[in-house]
């Protein structure tokens, strides 16, 4: 086939994705339209009144997802890091690329079996914030490996060799050329892995449960907005819960959405100067 | 003393990517100040010469090298080795010009940044003299902000001299440094080299044998990892001393 027509395909592909967002954009909306009020978002949700709200799952949505990325990114970074740059040993490689595709190709309901198992069972913990963070961070984990990884290995090796061959060492050229200009790859996959992990349900239902206390804490259970969706959906017998369930869903989209056009932006802002 | 262009003595270099030697048994002086082109066949070795000179072949995994090179007094070859000193007075200019992400001033300020130069009175005279020498300065001037993707490939070319010339190496490695370049970019890069001369020692990699004898003051011809003939470059091109030397010339040899 000729370029034009892939071309065509392309934007007819494309088209028809817009199109199919936007009916389910504008299906939630409509069906959630009667649930949607600036209260919605601060107060608690109502198990007998239509009057429920979701303050407490966005806020757990917001600190959950924001402490298991304080903890990966650092980590996982770090790893890419050795993985890439210090990674020199083949035997090493090998066993790091192999751990990272098994950790990434895991099911997210597997990896929530496991923390239940751990912590929950072992070690007693309540299903809470706790908990749910330790399970999303260790979903998050291989993604932001992963992502780590592809964006130094974009940086090129003239660049490395260039910094070397001027007298640089190794950590001079990590910090001064490679970060530099890895950066904005970093911050768009990372949007990319955060808005991922914003919308995460299956790990959290073991590990952070289905409630919310009215006194946020750790140890307090941990329902997200993601799963207060899918709780909404199948068990809830609140007046008005598919109503909610949809308003929830906007409000998902639409924090999504603001984190991958921030993190858009900010890696368009840090692009190095050769793009 | 220590500003003058040192010698580079090499004996009996050998160099082994896992057990294929691509360089053997090579023993040769440049004299200081000198430009001395190294010329051969593709996969002669002469790439790997020029990486051992200031040890950047060490990033290749498995690599073994024996035998001995000296950079004036410095021992190049061992394994306690100050690399970044080493590097400081070895400077590279690779095949692709490959300037940093960064401005045309900061490109150029790199290496004395590295080495904690922080003084902007200091990094600012530095630059321009880099640029200079580089005779990129008129080109450049007032537009030291601007990208160094901005520039043209010749340009980008001799940002990277004056990159290399900025952390005041004594001597100059050049791989192919014009392969990539049209042949006014290339004309402006040899009249550069020629300039250098004296204060550096250029050991010049090429492919282009009308640019090995327009630039250089010695020739080595490489084969198969042996240095087959160095010589007064004059004497190089009209009387080769070695058959495969003058095939090589007259193209006789591929």
């Amino acid at each position: 086939m000729k370029g034009s027509t892939w071309h065509g395909v392309a934007v007819v592909g494309s088209l028809l994705t817009a199109v199919l967002f936007g009916i389910l954009l504008g299906d939630l909306v409509w069906q959630g339209l009667p649930q949607m009020s600036l209260g919605f978002l601060w107060r608690t949700p109502s198990e007998l009144t239509s009057f429920g709200g979701i303050g407490p799952e966005l806020l757990n949505t917001l600190v959950m997802v924001g402490a298991a990325s304080a903890i990966t990114i650092p980590l996982g970074l770090a790893a890419a890091i050795l993985r890439v740059e210090y990674g020199a040993r083949p035997g090493f490689l090998l066993v790091f690329d192999r751990m990272r595709y098994t950790l990434l190709s895991l099911p997210t309901i597997v990896v929530g079996l496991m923390v239940y198992e751990w912590f929950i069972v072992g070690l007693r913990w309540p299903l809470s914030v706790g908990a749910g963070v330790i399970a999303l961070a260790v979903v998050n984990w291989p993604f932001v490996v992963d992502v780590s990884v592809a964006a130094l290995k974009g940086v090129p090796d003239s660049f490395r060799e260039a910094s070397l061959a001027l007298g640089g060492t190794k950590y001079l050229t990590l910090l001064r050329v490679v970060l530099p200009s890895a950066l904005s790859a970093l911050v768009s996959g990372l949007g990319m892995a955060i808005a991922r992990l914003m919308g995460e349900s299956a790990v959290l239902i073991f590990t952070a449960g289905i409630n919310v206390s009215r006194h946020w804490g750790w140890s307090a259970p941990g329902e997200t907005l993601a799963v207060h969706l899918w709780y909404l959906r199948t068990e809830s017998v609140a007046p008005h819960a598919d109503a909610q369930a949809a308003a929830t869903g906007v409000v998902l989209l639409l924090l999504v959405g603001l984190v991958l056009y921030l993190t858009q932006k900010l890696a368009h802002w840090l692009k190095p100067m050769d793009a | 003393m220590d500003n003058e262009a040192p010698h580079i003595n090499v004996t009996q270099l050998s160099v082994a990517y896992g057990d294929q030697w691509v360089l053997k048994d090579v023993s040769m002086t440049v004299p200081g100040g000198q430009v001395l082109a190294v010329i051969g066949p593709s996969g002669c070795g002469k790439s790997t010469l020029l990486r051992v000179f200031n040890r950047l072949v060490d990033r290749v995994a498995g690599v073994h090298i024996k035998g001995q090179v000296r950079v004036g007094d410095f021992e190049v070859i061992g394994d306690h080795v100050d690399l970044v000193e080493l590097r400081q007075k070895v400077g590279m200019v690779f095949q692709h010009p490959n300037p940093f992400p960064f401005s045309v001033f900061d490109n150029v300020a790199y290496g004395p940044r590295l080495q904690g130069i922080k003084n902007s009175t200091r990094l600012r005279i530095l630059v321009e003299n880099s640029l200079k020498q580089a005779s990129l300065w008129d080109e450049v001037r007032g537009k030291l902000r601007r990208p160094a993707s901005s520039l043209s490939g010749g340009q980008q070319q001799r940002l990277c001299i004056a990159r290399a010339l900025a952390v005041s190496p004594q001597v100059l490695l050049m791989d192919e440094p014009t392969s990539a370049l049209d042949p006014l970019s290339t004309a402006k890069i040899e009249e550069l080299v020629l300039t250098l001369k004296g204060q550096y020692t250029v050991i010049l990699v090429t492919h282009n044998l009308q640019q090995a004898a327009r630039v250089s003051d010695f020739t080595a011809f490489f084969r198969e990892g042996h240095l087959v003939e160095l010589g007064p470059t004059k004497e190089v091109f009209t009387t080769p001393r070695q058959l495969a030397t003058e095939e090589f010339l007259t193209g006789r040899y591929e």
